[in-house]
């Protein structure tokens, strides 16, 4: 039987297109979850910010084998900066990474992002979306950065969820 | 005057002819060694899991012991504190309550009962310790690259006096069991490396900053450890030349070169050198690092330090430590895989056995099986782990119970198979349709990066077949009128593995052909080619023809490549393809073969064509050829190796050893 290409392409991209979606949907159910046995006095945003953290953290781990000093600065930066975008693109969002005005400094682009919306269905007020995708990346530095001894920063300048039409972060090295 | 322990000469030798320099005697300290071999500590995970000392690894250390033939034999490591932070195996000896000393002093006792060396190792395994507690202790809190490894906390200035303390606690208790000479183990990360690596030291206080700061605990402990052992009783210490560290900035060579001059200044008696960490990511033990590429370091050692040197690291050959210390760039040859292997290794070397040697492959397989808790095994060596076990010892047979036997092929398993038995008395006959012996492993030798070391098994079991009077019929083709002509009390199918066929449509004009014939060099294959099966020789071959560059795809039906290798050589191979551009499709199968593509097939059923004018099988499945007739003949049968079901060749090994101990 002939391969019928756009077939097989459309039936995996749809499925890619679900499991992206479920990403999502799932970590906001989890988030009521955590809300209700956390009970009323628990803070929304603060719930969010520690699950970020402890989910930063580990992916941080992940980062760690991957990367490489030895390559120079530049495409150390450059390497962190894609696997950022990288993890961001496999949750479904459109990403673009591109070196800042310095070699030290990275700006992370996305203009398309699924969270936004799936936040919107569950009821999440928009600056936790933002705030949670930069506790996210703050907290995947802090091992990469004790590890290399490189000091990391990382800020947010524009987020969708503020209206801002895009997300930008910025990726420094912080000679401070 | 330097004291021997033992009185050895060697001058009837021929080995010690041959290679004068390795049987010459040199002084560590005051003790004088009758030889320059020595056998390097070995974690074996062998012990109980308190850290007593066990029967096996008593029985383990006697073989090395009479190996180095009144050389230095070293037990493994121990771990010295009570909290077992610094434990990094789980069957690893402990040592820090006298209630040890008895089970050390059975060690030093097996040691000297061959009238070697006793040598008594310290390690704190550091960043690669706490394998039974939540985590670990170092000079700084550092992550951990490997997620296999526990978290380290920071220790505090009185942490760290105590663990100076428990070095000086051990080595008493070590003295007190009887050994002869101490060595402290900063070796591959564990816990004085990571003290000395700018990587894992990140201290402001006294403890870390430069290189002299760093080394200030290491310093603390060989002299505390010095003062113990008074003049008699040598202290040596392991350490790091290059920590091939770059990528996460760790030591320069010439901090590493620094660490032994302090080291010396400190009191040491001697220098192990070692390369690399566990966390490096650039190769230093296995099979695709050419034997002998270590050396350098030892002879950088000696530019620096006056204290004999010594080292390890793939000198598989008497010759390479022989030349080198003759050129003076080092004094002491440290043996250890090339012992796990073959545990008299230089022992034959001694008595001009050399063909007799099994020869370690530098799989690294006796490594993972430590990070996987389990006891030590050797891919080559059938008896490692059961040398406390008299029936994994072949034992003649009774004179009414000798057999003819036909061994059909004369591979890996069919050859070991043949020397135990004709060992025990048997008669043996092996038939193979090939003019040589080998099996498959003539052809898998051919795979890059170091494979040609397999034929050393080959080479040995041949020997010891001659050895043993085994009869070969080679370029004979076993049938079944043969077996019924010969009758024989046994048969053993050892006939290796049969290829399938692809299971899909093969179209007019697609070409096939099978992984011998294109490791073997006898198969035209095209600039596309597929690789059918992502176990070991798919991966050797797709590589062999990558090296050629030809553009290699392989798909095969385990869900990862490599599935049949070990984890501590199987990274190598996952870079190799990475850096041949070597493309694995796991999980999936091939469904139809045309002329120019092929199509695959994954597991949950999408299908894709991939370019490809030549496939090659290297699937494999069991053999069942002559099965029927022995059975129907009702003589004795046994199937081994690959005929059984295809493994590697140390599954193999193994099946043609055991049989040959039972049949
Ligand atoms: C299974 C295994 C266990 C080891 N255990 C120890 C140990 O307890 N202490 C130590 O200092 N080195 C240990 N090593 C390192 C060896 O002593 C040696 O330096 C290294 O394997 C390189 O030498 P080789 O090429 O002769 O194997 C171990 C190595 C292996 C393969
Ligand atoms: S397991 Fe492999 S590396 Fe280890 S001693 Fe045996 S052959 Fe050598």
């Amino acid at each position: 039987m002939p391969v019928n290409a756009e077939k097989e392409i459309t039936t995996l991209w749809r499925n890619l297109h679900t499991a992206q979606n479920e990403i999502c949907k799932t970590y906001y159910r989890w988030r009521e979850v955590a809300l209700e046995i956390a009970g009323p006095e628990a803070k929304p945003l603060d719930v969010a910010l520690k699950a970020a953290e402890m989910m930063g953290v580990d992916i941080g781990k992940h980062f760690l084998p991957r990367l490489n000093w030895l390559k120079g600065e530049e495409p150390f930066m450059l390497n962190l900066g894609r696997q950022l975008a990288g993890l961001w693109a496999g949750e479904g969002a459109v990403t673009t990474v591109e070196q800042g005005e310095s070699p030290s400094e990275i700006l992370i682009r996305c203009t398309r992002d699924p969270w936004p919306t799936a936040a919107r269905q569950y009821g999440v007020p928009m600056e936790e979306v933002a705030l949670t995708r930069e506790k996210l990346f703050q907290t995947i530095l802090v091992d990469v950065s004790v590890f290399f001894s490189v000091p990391l920063k990382i800020e947010m300048l524009k987020a969708i969820p503020r209206g801002e039409g895009e997300w930008v972060f910025r990726l420094y090295k912080d000679e401070n | 005057m330097a004291k021997q322990l033992f009185e050895w000469d060697y001058s009837s030798y021929p080995g010690a002819k041959k290679y004068p320099k390795l049987f010459e005697p040199v002084q560590i300290g005051n003790l004088l060694i009758p030889n320059r071999i020595k056998y390097a500590a070995t974690e074996d995970n062998f012990n109980d899991h308190t850290g007593f000392i066990t029967d096996a690894d008593v029985a383990y250390i006697r073989r090395r012991a009479e190996g180095v033939v009144g050389g230095l034999c070293f037990m493994q490591g121990v771990y010295m504190d009570e909290a077992r932070k610094g434990q990094g195996y789980v069957g690893q000896a402990a040592c820090w309550d006298d209630k040890y000393i008895p089970g050390l002093k059975k060690i030093a006792d097996a040691i000297h009962a061959e009238k070697a060396v006793a040598g008594f190792q310290l390690m704190d395994c550091g960043r690669v310790g706490a394998v039974e507690v939540p985590s670990g202790h170092g000079p700084s809190t550092v992550p951990q690259r490997l997620r296999i490894f526990k978290p380290m906390y920071e220790m505090t200035k009185e942490e760290i006096k105590e663990m100076v303390q428990q070095h000086v606690d051990a080595t008493k208790r070590g003295i007190e069991a009887g050994f002869d000479i101490i060595e402290i183990s900063g070796i591959v990360g564990y816990h004085i490396s990571n003290f000395i690596s700018s990587y894992t030291n990140r201290r402001t206080d006294e403890y870390g900053g430069d290189i002299r700061g760093r080394m200030k605990a290491v310093v603390e402990i060989i002299q505390g450890v010095k003062e113990v052992c008074g003049p008699d009783i040598p202290v040596g210490i392991r350490l790091c030349a290059e920590e091939l560290l770059d990528d996460v900035r760790g030591n320069t060579p010439e901090e590493s070169m620094e660490s032994y001059k302090i080291a010396e200044e400190a009191g040491a008696d001697y220098i192990s050198v070692t390369a690399g960490w566990q966390e490096s990511i650039v190769p230093v033990i296995s099979r695709d690092v050419p034997m002998g590429s270590w050396v350098h370091l030892a002879k950088r050692a000696k530019e620096h330090v006056n204290i004999p040197v010594q080292m390890a690291y793939r000198l598989f050959l008497p010759e390479l430590p022989e030349k080198a210390i003759t050129a003076g760039e080092l004094d002491i040859w440290e043996i250890c895989r090339s012992m796990i292997a073959d545990p008299l290794m230089p022992k034959k070397v001694l008595e001009d056995r050399q063909e007799e040697i099994r020869h370690c492959v530098a799989c690294n397989l006796c490594l993972a099986r430590l990070f996987r808790d389990a006891p030590m095994t050797c891919y080559i060596n059938p008896v490692c782990a059961h040398e406390h076990d008299e029936n994994f010892f072949p034992k003649p047979v009774e004179e009414d119970d000798e057999k003819e036997i036909i061994i059909v092929g004369a591979g890996p398993a069919g050859l070991e198979c043949a020397y135990v038995a004709a060992q025990r008395g048997h008669e043996v006959h092996v038939y193979d349709k090939r003019e040589e012996v080998g099996g498959t492993i003539l052809e898998a030798s051919k795979a890059p990066y170091g494979d040609e070391e397999l034929m050393t098994c080959i080479n040995y079991q041949k020997t010891m077949c001659k050895k043993y009077g085994v009869e070969f019929h080679l370029g004979t083709e076993v049938t079944d009128e043969l077996i019924q002509d010969e009758m024989p009390d046994s048969v053993v199918l050892a006939t290796g593995p049969l290829y399938p066929e692809i299971r899909g449509t093969v179209g007019e004009g697609a070409k096939i052909v099978n992984v011998l014939d294109v490791l073997g060099g006898t198969a035209e294959v095209g600039d596309n080619v597929v690789v059918w099966g992502n176990r070991k020789p798919g991966i050797g071959c797709a590589l062999l023809l990558a090296n050629q560059g030809k553009k290699v795809t392989i798909v095969g039906k385990e869900k990862t490549a490599g599935f049949d290798v070990n984890p501590s050589f199987k990274w190598r191979y996952m870079i190799y393809l990475r850096q041949n551009r070597v493309m694995a499709y796991n999980d999936c199968d091939i469904e139809e073969v045309k002329e120019g593509e092929v199509i695959v097939k994954t597991y949950d059923g999408y299908r894709f064509p991939l370019k490809c004018n030549t496939v090659v099988i290297s699937e494999r499945g069991a053999n069942e050829g002559l099965k029927a007739v022995v059975q129907g003949e009702g003589i004795e049968l046994f199937v081994i190796g690959d005929a059984l079901v295809p493994r590697n060749m140390s599954s193999a090994v193994h099946d043609g050893y055991r049989i040959g101990l039972r049949i």
